[in-house]
């Protein structure tokens, strides 16, 4: 007889652990790899931004560590492994060439699914999103030393944009493009500050999202948004209006809640970001078998179900998970509460009486 | 079984569909019934049955166990809650796992939605919104001395049998006396199908 298999939530069996770990440790590795030689062996690395650096490397860690444990699980597994499968099937490309672009830009880009649960909730969740995307952009390869903005005069106005320490682009720190340049992190402040407040209000208020609300996994991230994002702007306040007054503070607060943030990725709510983007391997998935005319209707009453590929799939997950149960997933819903309904009229209370 | 949860009679449901109408004020899906009644024996009988969440205890909710984004939360009292609107992916797992064919899922929303036994109630002590409005006690919310009270002589199950496999639950179904020794049975084995026997 198999083993049990965890109940959800529980701690990952050593396997598991150790192959996370290992993962973790490479990925860590690699990426401290690519701050050397991205860096031109440190010489292009500002050493202020240190703790930035170090707390992407704890974050490579906690994500490879947290993405094995994840994948690991059967449910994850089988369609993790279905959508790599069907996104490297030839025949599928060939079928379907445009699916995968679209379903990225729709999906995870535009998450138009995000509109049909609520329209503000999208607006919201898009001004994070794009603001986030930005400002990842421009901190993250700024904190490993892979940008830099040098000047052949010293201090400007003229300065070069130079990636791995090639030129990419030359520009002048007065016209619009060295502003946008040089406020791009502020421009994703603006963003973000709106969506993670409408967010954090409708935390407050609304009756739905306050059921089941946990603090440090519900509201510590609109909160971290928010506290970067304002200490953020108030280093440029401080830089244009204050001639830097109260600038380290606020440089060490808002270093602080970048490096708490970065940390608590993997392990809270921000961990959907990692996450999202498999699930395109599962639409992919279930698109193709569609394309395919593989429709699996129900034993009983012949309603689709999902498509053939996927029932076989789930099933395959049951039986992983020891759940003996697995012929029933062949079985619509409503046909399943039928089915025990009309068990329970003959063998239970007859006649319900 | 949880201390205090719902007990289901369907020999007192007179399909009034009260239940759902009142569950569609849940704070936690509002306008959207997570309740099921399903008339058994459609033009033979008048006979209903109301299916809410079970909140599997054993296995621990097979729901949550295929889910492949751990977005299903079993809270610390026992209760399945419904799917994490960050993580659920919309993937339908859940929806064709579950033995008691509970989750509904929104397809256009990547969301499932299911009963989570009115958390926003019960958490503080109230009655479920099906429980609080079903006219003749076919959903009854309280501890079984409570109901037993109420009902002198009445037993109740809490395990299921699909196949060769048995589920624990958190909700469990009103039996008569002579019943209660042996699981409720889930439904499969499937023996009959729109009159035709399947049996093999």
């Amino acid at each position: 007889m198999p083993a049990a298999p965890p109940p959800p939530g529980a701690a990952a069996p050593r396997s598991v652990t150790a192959r996370a770990t290992a993962a973790g440790v490479i990925v860590s590795a690699l990426l401290i790899l690519a701050i050397v030689f991205g860096s031109r062996l440190l010489e292009n690395f500002d050493s202020a931004l240190l703790p930035y650096a170090v707390a992407t490397v704890f974050l490579a860690f906690g994500v490879a560590y947290r993405y094995t444990v994840w994948v690991s699980a059967p449910g994850a597994r089988r369609l993790f492994k279905q959508g790599w499968r069907t996104f490297f099937s030839v025949a599928n490309f060939r079928q379907a060439p445009t699916a995968l672009p679209r379903m990225i830009a729709t999906y995870l880009g535009f998450q138009k699914f995000l509109g049909a649960r609520s329209y503000a909730r999208w607006a919201a969740h898009q001004l994070i999103f794009w603001g986030c995307i930005l400002a990842s952009l421009i901190t993250f390869p700024l904190t490993w030393g892979w940008f830099t903005f040098t000047s052949g005069s010293g201090s400007g106005p003229g300065y070069e944009m130079r990636i791995w320490g090639f030129k990419i682009i030359g520009f002048d720190s007065l016209d619009i493009l060295g502003w946008l340049m040089f406020h791009g992190l502020d421009i994703a402040a603006v963003l973000v500050i709106p969506g993670a407040s409408y967010f954090f209000w409708r935390r407050m208020k609304d009756r739905g999202a306050i059921t089941g609300q946990r603090f440090a996994y519900d509201l510590v991230p609109l909160i971290a948004l928010i506290v970067i994002s304002v200490t953020g702007l108030l280093l440029t306040f401080s830089s244009i209006f204050l001639h830097g007054g109260g600038y380290e503070f606020l440089a060490i607060l808002h270093m602080m809640s970048v490096v708490f943030t970065l940390i608590y990725i993997p392990f809270g709510k921000f961990f959907h970001i990692v996450q999202r983007p498999a699930a395109v391997g599962m639409q992919l998935f279930k698109y193709t078998a569609r394309q395919n005319q593989e429709v699996f209707g129900c034993r009983r009453c012949e309603e689709p179900i999902d498509t053939g590929p996927y029932v076989e799939n789930l099933r395959g997950t049951m039986r992983d998970l020891g759940l003996g149960f697995d012929e029933w997933a062949e079985y619509c819903p409503r046909c399943k509460r039928v089915l025990r309904g009309s068990a329970y009229l003959s063998q239970v209370k007859k006649g319900f009486k | 079984m949880m201390g205090r949860t719902i007990f289901i009679d369907p020999g007192r449901c007179i399909g009034c569909q009260a239940c759902v109408s009142a569950c569609r004020e849940c704070d936690s899906h509002r306008g959207k019934s997570m309740i099921h009644l399903d008339y058994t024996d459609e033009g033979q009988s008048v006979a209903s049955l109301p299916t809410v969440c079970m909140h599997c205890e054993d296995p621990v909710a097979p729901c949550a166990e295929v889910c492949p984004a751990d977005a299903i939360l079993v809270t610390a009292d026992g209760v399945v809650q419904q799917a994490d609107t960050t993580r659920c992916i919309g993937c339908a797992n859940c929806v064709n796992a579950c033995p008691f064919g509970v989750p509904k899922i929104d397809l256009q929303a990547k969301l499932q939605m299911k009963c989570n036994l009115c958390y926003d109630r019960t958490a503080y002590g109230l009655a479920p919104m099906c429980a609080t409005v079903c006219p003749t006690g076919a959903l009854f919310y309280g501890t079984v001395e409570e109901l037993q009270a109420e009902r002198p002589g009445v037993q109740v199950a809490d395990t299921f049998v699909f196949g060769r496999s048995e589920v624990r639950t958190g909700v469990a179904m009103v039996v008569p006396a002579d019943k209660v020794q042996w699981p409720v049975p889930g439904g499969l084995p499937v023996v009959e199908i729109n009159g035709k026997d399947v049996r093999r």
